[in-house]
């Protein structure tokens, strides 16, 4: 498997709390940038509430911004939030699935980026970020969706990994040994 | 592990790249130095729109045809969908630019980028309440003809009533239908606003200065260029800003790490209202 060099993290505004709660599981010493969309409206201060419990900074980047490994980059009101290898790019397309930022377009970009250096997390519970994960997926990376119920086998290898906010922790950590265990032949 | 669509996304990549040399040779368009995933993301959405099955097939089209070529830099680009589509901007520029313009004998603005017209529009009837349209001059360009030939007819889908409370909130001193007269589901904007316009065809990508402006509004078009061709084009509006001029970007657009960030004050901490000082 290919190291890490991306997490992108998609979730529908119902799931803002299991988001933050995910946010606190991240690894302190995670090796690679964190770039989240979650849907909002114009005028929801996001950043910091996600931010309370979470280990790394979250931050509204501007255009063009450097990623840098741990930090979580959240996508601002009213652009969608695109990875272009080493920085983001924000864009003013029109909104998909009547959202802006939307999921479906930050997990494309990563797929496009990244490919299978990729891993993808999507919080069930909308139809915009389904499409886009199966891109990813079908590229290479690692993807996993949360829902509230258990409804498949959580992580054979090859299939997307089904976990609840129990299990992400567990996903997560594990996204953070694979880089060190794998950089060597 | 290499995923199924791997080899897929390579040639993908391969008929991109071959679509963007064949438009640059052949139209002088470089559209290779555009955001890269925006780029593609738009590509695809227009062959999903004309039902083309690949990038070689629009490549085809597009090379023969500048209707094609028209239709095409047109999906690329993304014009704000109504007037006063961020209200915050406007207000600001009203509490923070407008009361500096006053002082002014006369003043040149620039709206670089301007699509089919809605923040040019909205600008003008912005100017045109604060008592400044006598002796402003408002120049608005873009690179494709296509979107300017819109934006010169000065007719627009009919504003909603949440358009007009973004007027409001905006600042607007009257109600934004003064400005124009409903036919249909369209509004025509008043033939004094639209006459006292500028539309010119200009390409940041590749045409120099051309005039010396004590405003220039540049908001979110530089999102589309990557970072080599957004610093280029940064130096084309210093050169063509005046000292002491405002230069307006978008919400989240900013200057760090271009070559003339030293030169400019920001005016608002959230607006990006800029003033070359030096």
């Amino acid at each position: 498997m290919n190291p890490l060099g991306l997490l992108v993290v998609g979730a529908p505004r119902c799931a803002a709390a299991d988001v933050e709660s995910a946010l606190a599981l991240l690894p302190p010493n995670l090796p690679v940038p964190v770039v989240l969309a979650l849907h909002r409206g114009p005028l929801d201060a996001l950043a910091a509430p996600l931010g309370r419990r979470c280990a790394l900074p979250v931050v509204e980047p501007d255009d063009k911004d450097p990623l840098l490994p741990g930090a979580v980059y959240l996508a601002p009101a009213g652009y969608h939030l695109l990875v272009d290898r080493g920085c983001v790019s924000l864009s003013v397309e029109p909104p998909e699935h009547g959202q802006r930022p939307g999921l479906d377009a930050l997990f494309e970009s990563a797929a496009d980026s990244h490919g299978p250096r990729a891993a993808g997390l999507l919080f069930a519970g909308h139809e915009d970020g389904v499409a886009g994960l199966q891109v990813l997926h079908a590229r290479g990376a690692r993807v996993a969706v949360v829902s509230a119920l258990q409804t498949g086998g959580a992580g054979e290898d090859g299939a997307m990994a089904q976990l609840t906010l129990g299990s992400v922790g567990g996903w997560l950590a594990r996204l953070a040994y694979v880089p060190r265990s794998k950089v060597l032949p | 592990m290499t995923g199924p669509g791997a080899r897929g996304a390579e040639l993908e990549a391969l008929e991109v790249d071959l679509l963007l040399e064949g438009v640059a040779r052949q139209w002088g368009f470089d559209l290779r130095s555009r955001s890269r995933p925006q780029l593609l993301r738009r590509l695809r959405h227009h062959l999903r729109e004309e039902r083309l099955d690949s990038f070689s097939a629009l490549q085809a089209r597009v090379l023969h045809d500048a209707e094609a070529l028209d239709a095409l830099l047109r999906t690329l680009s993304c014009t704000p969908p109504a007037l006063f589509a961020e209200a915050a901007f406007f207000r600001d520029f009203r509490t923070r630019v407008v009361p500096v313009l006053r002082t002014w004998p006369s003043v040149r603005v620039w709206h670089a980028g301007c699509g089919t017209g809605e923040d040019t529009y909205a600008l003008a009837i912005l100017l045109h309440e604060e008592g400044l349209w006598g002796r402003c001059r408002l120049y608005a360009s873009d690179a494709s003809e296509g979107l300017l030939a819109d934006a010169r007819t000065g007719v627009l889908p009919l504003p909603t009533q949440e358009d007009a409370q973004r007027y409001l909130e905006a600042g607007g001193k009257g109600a934004l239908s003064d400005y124009y007269t409903r036919d249909g589901n369209w509004a025509l904007l008043q033939p004094r606003l639209r006459d006292g316009i500028f539309f010119t065809q200009h390409n940041l990508a590749t045409d120099g200065s051309f005039n010396e402006f004590h405003v220039i509004v540049c908001r979110d078009t530089l999102l589309t260029f990557n970072r080599a061709l957004h610093d280029h084009i940064h130096g084309r509006l210093f050169e063509s800003l005046a000292r002491f001029g405002f230069l307006c970007l978008g919400r989240k657009e900013s200057l760090a790490r271009t070559p003339h960030a030293g030169a400019y004050e920001m005016l608002e901490d959230r607006g990006r209202i800029f003033r070359r000082v030096a």
